[in-house]
């Protein structure tokens, strides 16, 4: 009866708290849309798609050979006579047709606007070269009379892409290495900021501690004989559960929301029972750091300091505001000592790694030694504060 | 029904223990007045029978089970909570269920004149009604021993009275109570005892009625102690005296014993320099008793 009347306490409490609730709920879900929407560029799995202006002899052979064995290489993308300033620029020399084969030819040149980015510079340039290859493979069969110079353009084509052609059988050790370069941008967006928000929880759960001490409650427990396990279970529950709506709801919004919004929908592969794990694991863990720094803390302000700096400390290791993949070896090695990089490792290896239970289960055990460490700490530390609540202030 | 023995409390580096061998007894249905300035004791007493502090060395002795309400100096509940919220949250940690909790709940908010307050939260409720609140939550728990620590503060005079007839309330129904305040008068007013508490002692512990009295008492002073002869005089005129830091006071007397006082007085070489005849209020005692301090 007091500890259903404590739990309902929390929940009253924390629904009539609009700063809990933005902090546990909304800044997570902006975080994660709006990074989700900043990096979709960056991390996305497809080439983009892009606008070229292609400057080259209009009549030339090899130059219409040219332009349609990049096309290939650019599905989608569109390859103008003309453009603005905006537009990434191919120049063919001149005499381009007349030199492909020899030796000292004169070289063709890409123009890149400032705003186009990293990824598709790269894939701009390796489109190019390949391009330049085929033409000039053709270029050399004909020469040498391996190609009937007089079938169409399309047709000759063809039979240089079918010897140009690499059969590279491609294997993934999934579930392992380093999985936060391969992810896209809704893969790493979701987890990372969904860990955030849940270890928030500490923020409201520490606060609402040093309120009751303040404001004599705690006096009127110790009064009334009421264990220190049933106020510290009255803390916990409240948290752990909305931890689990945290992880719901932050994930629905992955897998529906981003959707929506044009952004890349995340899908949940692997078994529920390892994602319902991770969810146990991450809740406890927070939860056990929530109860440490409730009983560290000796004001709202000082938990509040205390625990938004922890968290963005952490967060800034782990892996969640900056990918690992993109952190020096010694940053990606130091990001191993934040539980948030864990709680990450895990959700990509099974959103990337398509990992299941087992694979997961090393990083879920790391969670739950931290949940034991800080939460029996905290324990100790919360019975000291407990039992040091003085009648008054004065 | 509370019995405190040799209670002795010594916090962690201090010199001088709180409390140095506190006796007391409390029995059901009386209030008792506990005065003290800062530092006495008051706390420390209040802690330890509330079982916020260890006992150290003593013995708290309960005719029967522990039973106790408080009403703390803080505001003790939860400001974004509905009143009513606030009240059945503790009436579900005191454990109160049915017709028993109904019961208690509709007295309780009754004796604080909170029915029309009860959607509101607490934390926009005016001071007064704030503390009434507090209030209301310590008299709902079933005890046998409430205990008012400084109730009253910010309260405003209309409230301060339905407050204190609450208390004596528990008192006329058999309940004991210990009642702290800096309002002398409301201690005047509720207690049947006062307890003074100087230094970690108890250094008054007298009924009210034989305090203050009903009769008209007098208070003598002197620079250098009484003068001799007195007590003589006081005995053939069938008087006694409680004495007190610097001097006298005889409880109650008449006139004809008044002028008999008056009289040896005059015709001795040192004049008191304090001469009060009438009836003292709580505070003229209390200061006198302790010495200026509050």
């Amino acid at each position: 009866m007091r500890l259903r009347a404590l739990v309902r306490k929390e929940f009253l409490l924390m629904l009539r708290d609009p700063h809990a609730l933005a902090v546990l709920f909304i800044m997570p879900t902006l975080f994660l849309v709006l990074m989700a929407g900043a990096m979709s560029n960056y991390l996305q799995d497809k080439p983009p798609a892009l606008r070229l202006v292609l400057e080259a002899t209009p009549n030339g052979s090899y130059e219409q050979a040219f332009r349609v064995a990049l096309q290939a290489q650019l599905p989608g993308s569109e390859l103008l006579a003309q453009g603005d300033a905006r537009s990434a620029r191919i120049s063919l020399p001149a005499d381009f047709s007349e030199t492909l084969l020899d030796d000292e030819r004169q070289g063709l040149a890409l123009s890149f606007p400032p705003q186009l980015d990293k990824l598709s510079r790269q894939h701009l340039r390796g489109a190019v070269r390949i391009a330049l290859a085929q033409t000039r493979l053709l270029a050399f069969l004909e020469d040498n009379g391996d190609l009937d110079a007089s079938l169409p353009l399309a047709e000759r084509l063809a039979l240089v892409q079918q010897r140009t052609q690499s059969q590279i059988e491609e294997r993934e050790l999934l579930a392992s290495g380093d999985l936060s370069g391969r992810a896209n941008a809704s893969q790493l967006s979701v987890p990372a900021w969904l860990i955030f928000g849940m270890f928030f929880v500490a923020l409201p759960m520490a606060g609402g501690f040093q309120r009751e001490q303040q404001s004599g409650a705690l006096l009127r427990f110790r009064a009334l004989d009421l264990s220190l396990a049933t106020l510290a279970l009255s803390k916990l529950l409240p948290y752990f559960a909305i931890n689990l709506v945290q992880f719901a709801l932050l994930l629905s919004i992955g897998v529906h929301g981003l959707p929506l919004l044009g952004l890349q929908g995340l899908s949940l592969p692997g078994s529920p029972a390892a994602y319902a794990l991770l969810a146990i694991s991450l809740g406890l863990a927070t939860c056990g750091l929530g109860l440490l720094l409730a009983a560290l803390a000796r004001s709202a302000e000082q938990a509040l300091l205390l625990g938004g700096g922890i968290n963005i400390i952490l967060a800034a290791l782990g892996g969640i505001m900056v990918p690992k993949s993109v952190m020096p070896a010694a940053m990606g090695q130091l990001a191993e000592v934040s539980p948030m990089s864990w709680a990450l490792d895990a959700f990509l290896t099974l959103l990337v790694g398509q990992g299941s239970l087992a694979d997961i289960a090393p990083h879920c055990f790391r969670l739950l030694l931290m949940a034991a460490l800080l939460g029996g700490g905290g324990w100790l530390l919360f019975r000291r504060r407990v039992q040091q609540t003085q009648w008054t202030n004065d | 029904m509370l019995e405190l023995s040799n209670i002795v409390h010594r916090y962690p580096g201090a010199d001088i223990p709180a409390l140095q061998g506190i006796d007391l007894q409390l029995q059901p249905g009386q209030c008792l007045g506990l005065l003290g300035s800062n530092g006495a004791g008051k706390t420390t007493l209040l802690s330890l029978l509330a079982g916020v502090l260890p006992l150290q060395q003593g013995e708290i002795r309960w005719d029967g089970e522990r039973s106790l309400g408080l009403v703390p100096q803080q505001l003790a509940f939860y400001a974004e909570l509905k009143v009513r919220e606030n009240l059945e949250l503790f009436a579900d940690l005191y454990r109160l269920r049915g017709a028993e909790r109904t019961r208690r709940l509709e007295l309780c908010i009754a004796s604080t004149a909170l029915e029309s307050k009860l959607q509101r939260r607490a934390a926009r409720l005016s001071g007064g009604e704030q503390r009434r609140l507090n209030f209301a939550i310590g008299l709902l728990q079933p005890a046998r021993l409430y205990l008012f620590d400084e109730a009253t503060v910010g309260v405003d005079a209309a409230s301060r009275q339905l407050l204190l007839g609450a208390v004596e309330r528990l008192t006329g129904e058999g309940h004991a109570v210990i009642y702290t305040s800096h309002y002398l008068d409301e201690i005047e007013r509720v207690a049947q005892r006062i307890v003074l508490l100087h230094e970690g002692r108890v250094r008054l512990d007298l009924d009210s009625r034989q305090l203050l009295g009903d009769s008209h008492g007098l208070l003598l002073e002197w620079q250098n102690g009484e003068p001799a002869g007195l007590r003589e005089l006081l005995g053939k005129l069938h008087l006694s005296a409680e004495t007190l830091p610097g001097g006298l006071r005889i409880a109650a007397l008449d006139g004809p014993q008044l002028l008999e006082i008056t009289r040896f007085l005059a015709e001795r070489p040192e004049l008191p320099h304090l001469l009060r005849f009438g009836r003292p209020s709580l505070e003229q005692l209390y200061l006198r008793l302790n010495g200026g301090r509050l």
